[in-house]
């Protein structure tokens, strides 16, 4: 999450915006922002429907895998990666999906 | 603010932690020395190296991130040991010098559970700029451990990078003040031969 803190300038940049989900309540999810300086949103998901939406949600489990996201603005889901995300592999990638919209 | 098109990047995450766990170098070196005797590291990097007596770290990270450092076993009872590193991306966020260093110490030595006094904070230059250095010691009673630090902020581009040595002791040791000679001559060689990922973007 420190990463896209400091990626934050790069996802404004590329005219992005980043999401963290999770299955934590908000109590516990201020406190973890808090403690990491974050100012980007985290959403609370405790009923889950959000992983179980992009498939994250392992049965009989109570927490998310780690997967990244990024949808762009019509919708479309366009680059999934799972495990700890590779900041670089997704900076080129919002990169190149901004050079492709062209300017808003 | 304005508001730009959208393409919203959406994780979906366990708030969990994966650390860096070092190991000693055992592939392909991605360093040469040059004709002057500095180590040019990956054709990036360049710094004056440490005596033999200290071994390389490599550090487990990204693909493509340079984490590596430095370590030497010193003599003495555990545990008695110095290392130190430069890291591209040091605990923290803030760009700024003073609010990334309050960050830092949130972080650094973690799981030591350390509370560390700071001995003295400086400016300095440091790689072409202005930097940081933070020299603290930390104590752990229930262990009986010391550790005497000193942090380096400095900036590549628009981020912060580190450079930081740790020296641990039992906590009647003494500590070895010409492994952070080494360290000061390390970081005030240390050059960046090109421009980093993140400025090329």
């Amino acid at each position: 999450m420190e990463g896209h803190q400091r990626n934050l300038y790069l996802y404004e940049r590329f005219n992005a915006r980043v999401l963290g989900v999770s299955r934590d309540d908000v109590t516990t999810l201020k406190y973890w922002a808090n403690g990491l300086d974050l100012t980007f949103p985290l959403l609370s998901n405790v009923t889950a429907f959000l992983g179980v939406s992009v498939s994250v949600q392992p049965e009989g489990q109570p927490i998310f895998g780690r997967r990244t996201i990024i949808i762009d603005k019509k919708g479309t889901i366009r680059y999934v990666r799972d495990g700890s995300p590779d900041f670089k592999d997704i900076l080129l990638f919002l990169k190149k999906l901004n050079q492709e919209g062209g300017k808003p | 603010m304005k508001r730009k098109g959208l393409i919203i990047l959406c994780l979906v995450l366990v708030v969990a932690w994966l650390s860096g766990c070092a190991t000693t170098e055992t592939t392909k070196k991605p360093y040469r020395l040059s004709q002057q005797g500095t180590v040019i590291w990956e054709d990036e990097l360049e710094f004056t190296p440490p005596p033999p007596d200290w071994k390389l770290l490599r550090v487990e990270a990204g693909e493509n991130d340079i984490n590596f450092g430095f370590m030497r076993q010193d003599t003495g009872p555990f545990p008695s040991l110095t290392t130190f590193a430069y890291d591209e991306e040091p605990f923290g966020c803030t760009p700024g010098f003073e609010q990334r260093e309050k960050e830092f110490f949130k972080r650094f030595l973690f799981n030591a559970i350390i509370q560390f006094q700071i001995l003295e904070k400086k400016k300095v230059q440091v790689v072409g700029g202005e930097g940081l250095a933070v020299l603290v010691e930390g104590k752990d009673p229930v262990k009986k451990e010391k550790v005497r630090a000193k942090v380096v902020f400095g900036k590549r581009g628009d981020r912060v990078v580190g450079f930081y040595i740790t020296q641990w002791r039992p906590m009647d040791g003494a500590y070895d003040l010409s492994a952070f000679e080494v360290f000061d001559k390390f970081v005030s060689s240390f050059k960046f031969l090109k421009k980093s990922f993140y400025e090329t973007l």
